[in-house]
């Protein structure tokens, strides 16, 4: 798995956080900034297993029959019916 | 006019990422091939409206999702039933550190709403950038960033993840029970 999808990874600046999260409210600034920081930990964390799950299926590869069905369709004059 | 072979590989290519992103969607790996084959009979069929050079994953991504809401607008009831069976549907992954965090992780994706669920997948896991996403999506940037905000956020609050080592499935299921309470 390469690291450099984990850029897309990074937690957002806490400006664009939304005000409707319920866990936004009641909470210090400090507290928060320190949860920003531990949060990029927990972020990499869920995008790991977030690929983890989608790579499962990835790594199936192309089923046979729609293998099949691209390569008919592909040898079809003037494409699909 | 034959395909060009070229442009046959690229559909191929996109086809494993295509369908992990139809499971995502359908919560259902046969709804998700059915998916994925009419994306692929009407990208094959309107392929004179694609510009070699640009991006076939998006273009086709954009196409299955455009069939699947405009499915989801007719079968409404069957899809939110989906939302409960995705955790079902995909097999555990083998090199997760562990099985009962993974189930739990599944779990509280499935929860998600639907567009922040999708957003949080084109990004995070099929690796588009904001801006593809939006264009799938058709949104803006602004609409996609937000989501996907959100959709961490509901994660880490869902699994009440406060500190690495403390992933474990107490933590989540209390977790889970709290969250309940406030829907």
């Amino acid at each position: 798995m390469t690291t450099g999808k984990t850029v897309n990874l990074q937690p957002p600046p806490a400006t664009e956080n939304k005000a409707d999260e319920p866990e936004a409210m009641g909470k210090t600034a400090t507290h928060r900034k320190a949860e920003v920081r531990l949060g990029r930990e927990v972020q990499a964390r869920i995008g790991q297993q977030l690929r983890g799950m989608y790579d499962d299926v990835v790594n199936q590869g192309v089923p046979k029959h729609i293998d099949d069905l691209v390569r008919r369709l592909s040898d079809q004059d003037d494409g699909v019916a | 006019m034959k395909l060009d072979p070229a442009i046959r590989d690229q559909v191929l290519a996109t086809v494993p990422s295509l369908r992990a992103f139809a499971i995502s969607l359908s919560g259902n790996v046969d709804r998700a091939d059915d998916l994925v084959q009419e994306t692929l009979l009407r990208a094959l069929a309107h392929i004179d409206s694609f510009q070699p050079g640009t991006n076939m994953p998006a273009w086709l991504f954009t196409i299955l999702r455009n069939l699947f809401r405009s499915e989801y607008r007719k079968r409404r009831r069957e899809v939110e039933d989906a939302d409960g069976r995705f955790a079902e549907t995909l097999k555990s992954h083998p090199e997760q550190t562990g099985r009962v965090e993974f189930n739990e992780f599944r779990a509280a994706l499935a929860k998600l709403p639907s567009d922040q669920r999708e957003a949080l997948i084109l990004v995070g896991a099929s690796g588009f950038s904001y801006e593809d996403a939006a264009a799938i999506c058709g949104c803006a940037v602004g609409t996609i960033k937000s989501r996907v905000n959100r959709a961490r956020t509901r994660l880490s609050d869902l699994l009440a993840i406060d500190n690495v080592d403390d992933f474990g499935p107490d933590r989540a299921t209390r977790a889970v029970l709290a969250g309940g309470g406030r829907n």
